[in-house]
């Protein structure tokens, strides 16, 4: 009786609310490490959109930043840039994906790794990135389409393609949010 | 009483038994994934529902960049599990039935026990008004004020709560000893 009355009392503490579990696949850190290799020091740069370029970013990728701000990190060598990275998420109706879009000092895509998704989707998200998801966006500028999900058309599962679209929507936003809003002297 | 779990066939007791335990292991497995991904305290289950959204400021005039040092560490530090409005309009839809059919199979059990009727209404009322609690208190978190996360921590505790007393009554009515057994 007693392990029952430990396993009552165990479930009465329980507080068993909902949530949609989101899977760390890579933490932003070592996402850092691995797409900006080298860098020493890192520099935040928050832009806070006004209404109307929020707008105009809306109209360009049906996207704006949760609470209106496009947060992109340089990474530096010294005073070398190695390169700038965001993190954009997906929300899907299978829960949220995180991709971490990496661009190169010269402005082109250097890297891209998905960093969260959810119970449900983790194994299909590795099924694209194992049918190399991620490579088909290296050298992709602003401005460029974007479709490796495509490049993995009959490699991979119609779930696995599934979430492949919804990382190229990430990195789509990623491309728009850079092009439109790093350098916005030069846009 | 409809029917009477203490003189039911030993099959019913072991299929309720049996229910009893799977929802008992599905709830302590609930509590882990709450301490992953919410939280305990209506601090951390305001930080996971409320989200930026409540605390989003006007969008300036024209788009203002901010620029500061960040280290890795800092890096890391935002990768708290939040849920957006989206997210939790979908929870709700998948999650309300499924609380409901959790209610009315407990609700099935607390029929079978020898309870005053006062006892029985209140007993079924907590079972269904947890999840309401529950649900109600995340989208008052999300769209009114964070102070509404208690009602989400209380609709938990009121879940285990109605669980803990229907298993151990059932428990005890089923598999207790027998009064008058001796006699």
């Amino acid at each position: 009786m007693i392990p029952i009355i430990a396993w009552l009392a165990a479930a009465f503490v329980v507080r068993p609310a909902h949530i949609t579990p989101t899977v760390i696949l890579v933490k932003r850190p070592e996402a850092v490490k691995t797409l900006l290799p080298g860098a020493a020091t890192f520099v935040a740069r928050e832009v806070h959109l006004s209404e109307r370029d929020a707008h105009r970013l809306h109209e360009a990728v049906d996207w704006s930043p949760d609470d209106g701000v496009l947060a992109f990190y340089t990474g530096l060598d010294g005073d070398r840039p190695v390169g700038t990275i965001m993190f954009v998420r997906v929300d899907t109706p299978h829960g949220p994906v995180e991709v971490a879009v990496a661009f190169a000092p010269t402005g082109e895509v250097s890297g891209v790794l998905v960093t969260k998704a959810t119970v449900e989707t983790k194994p299909w998200v590795a099924e694209a990135v194992r049918a190399g998801l991620t490579a088909a966006y290296r050298g992709l500028r602003p401005g460029a389409p974007v479709n490796g999900a495509a490049t993995l058309r009959d490699k991979v599962g119609s779930l696995a393609a599934y979430m492949a679209e919804q990382v190229d929507k990430g990195v789509a936003r990623a491309l728009a949010a850079y092009g439109a809003f790093y350098n916005p002297e030069k846009a | 009483m409809i029917y009477d779990l203490r003189r039911a066939d030993a099959r019913v007791k072991w299929l309720v038994t049996c229910l009893l335990a799977t929802f008992g292991i599905a709830y302590l497995f609930g509590a882990w994934m709450v301490g992953l991904y919410a939280g305990f305290t209506p601090q951390a289950v305001a930080a996971t529902y409320a989200g930026p959204a409540m605390a989003m400021p006007m969008p300036p005039e024209s788009t203002v960049i901010v620029q500061h040092p960040v280290t890795l560490a800092e890096l890391g530090r935002e990768e708290r599990h939040t849920v957006d409005r989206d997210l939790l309009v979908q929870d709700t839809h998948v999650h309300v039935p499924m609380y409901g059919v959790i209610a009315a199979a407990l609700a099935v059990v607390v029929l079978g026990l020898p309870l005053p009727r006062w006892a029985g209404y209140a007993l079924i009322g907590l079972l269904f008004a947890a999840p309401w609690l529950d649900f109600a208190g995340m989208w008052l978190t999300k769209l009114v004020s964070p102070a509404f996360a208690v009602v989400t921590v209380a609709g938990g505790w009121a879940m285990g709560a109605g669980y803990t007393i229907v298993a151990a009554l059932a428990c005890w009515q089923m598999w207790g000893p027998e009064k008058g057994a001796a006699a």
